[in-house]
């Protein structure tokens, strides 16, 4: 969870915020641009900080890392997203930014715990049953959520389910379960299991 | 990154504990060293794994030592869970999620039994029912603190309106443009009480323009809006939304200055009835008298002659006490309110009436 920072009291938070983002910016030690982005990652949990964290553009910050080589850079900027968007305006952002592709993009790590987050974050991003925006539950995604849902890594295996349960009509999952067999787009599993074969 | 199994009790990435960070910054360093670790709604659960256990036979006083962070649903020892030599892995599970998380940062790393604890969550032990619950939780909790917090941010923008409103229209004029944008940026219209800090702040992620704050607010806006119309809307739409909150200020302000007002009128009604002060205040005295000896209180015979201005204040309940002397004596502790009530603008004459009864009233000068 997040730290208690030794700062100035008459700083605040959001003096502390600016300072951790202007860090980012200016470092260029990759330990240091990972400590920070994890502590970014970690004020994203509490609702508190949120009005602070979109006017230091923060959102912007956490979408841009997700293009790092650095897989922990990208690890921790996913997991940044997926504890702030359940709110509907961090939501909103995402949605408007072009966020979805990036977040997309995630599914193919070989980073276990950015699947997870990237997964968690489609699911918070679209509204139950197939509705709000359909490159959520495009073809590609849902296929790949097929697959998540036959791994043996239980937490993947749990998400991908709910996400075909409740954020996919049957149909959607149907026509997948078909097109899987022919179709050449393989979202490779995350590293941390023998891959599938049908 | 590869984990030993995906079977359940098997040891994953996510239960090893990390080495501390020793690597920063001065400014960011926190009370207790820690890992580099971020913290997701995936990675939290109801499940806590403890690691570290002293072998000896102390499940009964670490369950509960554990429950004293909130209810525990099942626990059990995890025998086929590696473990050093002569300690024990237990798997607690806790009746909600907020209990886990206090219960994981108070113990992990104490000492028991002459053993440190390493204490992790383990959410593969969740069913699909349990991790979907956790999921709706999360958002829930998200919506109702946000909720709140734009009820609280407006309360507390009307109060601080109300104190110094005049300073407010000053600062609502020459910071328009900021003040749009950042409702604009918080599109659930949130106020953004922030604006004192971004005057101080020049830096940006994204702004490379120079460091204004409103200038600043303004390019920001603008990458967020597609064309110039949006931001003339979001314009009207600010003023619309201040001058609805300016004019829920009006009663507000209204009512806090009813004594005053209530001590000006009757002056004004003196002077148009050409009627001597004394009889005014001698006239409320004797109303108020015969109240009190009829025992009950009509609000509006104090007020008949009096405009009220503002909310009326709420009418005390009167409640049978099916008891003669208890009602009586209801019906004078009600009076007496009453009377304390209708005389606060003109303290100094009850006073005077009830200490000194042999003075002649002293007549206070009205402006």
């Amino acid at each position: 969870m997040a730290q208690k920072p030794k700062v100035d009291p008459h700083v605040g938070r959001l003096g502390y915020l600016q300072a951790l983002v202007t860090e980012f910016q200016e470092t260029e030690s990759q330990d240091a641009k990972e400590q920070v982005l994890a502590n970014l990652a970690n004020f994203a949990y509490d609702p508190n900080n949120y009005q602070y964290l979109r006017q230091l553009q923060v959102l912007d910050l956490f979408l841009d890392s997700l293009s790092e080589e650095n897989e922990t850079l990208v690890e921790f900027a996913i997991g940044g997203l997926c504890n702030l968007c359940p709110d509907r305006a961090n939501r909103e952002h995402i949605l408007q930014t072009g966020g979805i592709p990036l977040i997309i993009n995630c599914l193919s790590s070989p980073n276990e715990e950015t699947v997870l987050s990237a997964v968690t974050t489609i699911m918070y991003l679209s509204s139950p049953g197939s509705g709000s925006h359909p490159e959520l539950t495009a073809m590609p995604v849902v296929q790949c959520m097929l697959r998540f849902s036959l791994s043996a890594n239980t937490r993947l295996r749990n998400l991908a389910q709910i996400f075909l349960e409740d954020f996919c009509s049957p149909s959607q999952v149907a026509e997948a379960r078909t097109w899987r067999a022919h179709s050449a787009l393989g979202i490779p599993l995350p590293r941390t299991e023998a891959p599938q074969q049908p | 990154m590869a984990s030993s199994g995906g079977e359940l009790g098997g040891v994953f990435d996510h239960h090893v504990q990390r080495a501390v960070c020793d690597t920063r910054a001065k400014y960011r360093e926190g009370r207790r060293p820690r890992a580099v670790k971020v913290y997701t709604i995936n990675l939290e659960s109801r499940y806590l794994l403890i690691q570290g256990v002293p072998a000896v036979g102390a499940m009964k006083e670490l369950v509960e030592r554990f429950a004293l962070y909130g209810a525990i649903e099942q626990y059990n020892p995890l025998d086929e869970y590696p473990a050093e030599d002569f300690t024990e892995v237990y798997l607690i599970k806790f009746m909600n999620l907020q209990s886990a998380r206090t219960a994981k940062r108070k113990m992990d790393e104490q000492s028991f039994f002459g053993g440190l604890l390493h204490v992790c969550y383990a959410p593969e032990f969740e069913t699909v029912e349990e991790t979907r619950k956790k999921l709706q939780e999360r958002k829930a909790y998200i919506a109702r603190t946000a909720k709140n917090k734009d009820h609280y941010m407006t309360k507390k923008k009307l109060v601080t309106e109300l104190k110094d409103t005049k300073d407010f229209r000053q600062d609502f004029h020459s910071g328009t443009s900021g003040f749009c944008a950042t409702t604009q940026n918080t599109s659930t219209g949130n106020l953004d009480p922030c604006l004192p800090y971004s005057c101080e702040l020049p830096l940006c992620y994204f702004s490379s323009k120079c460091a204004c704050s409103s200038g600043q607010h303004m390019d920001r806006a603008s990458n967020f809006s597609q064309d110039g119309r949006n931001h003339a809307e979001t314009v009207e739409h600010c003023m619309y939304n201040d001058s609805l909150q300016k004019i829920q200020m009006k009663p507000f302000k209204n009512s806090l200055a009813c004594p005053g007002a209530q001590k000006a009128i009757p002056s004004s009604e003196a002077v148009d009835r050409f009627m001597p002060r004394t009889t005014q205040l001698q006239e409320r005295k004797r109303r108020r008298e015969d109240d009190r000896k009829i025992g009950t209180f009509l609000e509006t015979s104090t007020s008949s002659n009096e405009v009220m201005i503002g909310p009326l204040l709420p009418d005390i309940p009167k409640v049978d006490m099916h008891d003669d002397s208890l009602n009586t004596t209801a019906n004078l502790i009600r009076n007496k309110l009453q009377e304390v009530i209708s005389s606060v603008p003109k303290p100094p004459e009850d006073k005077l009436e009830d200490v000194h009864t042999s003075r002649p009233l002293k007549q206070r000068r009205r402006i």
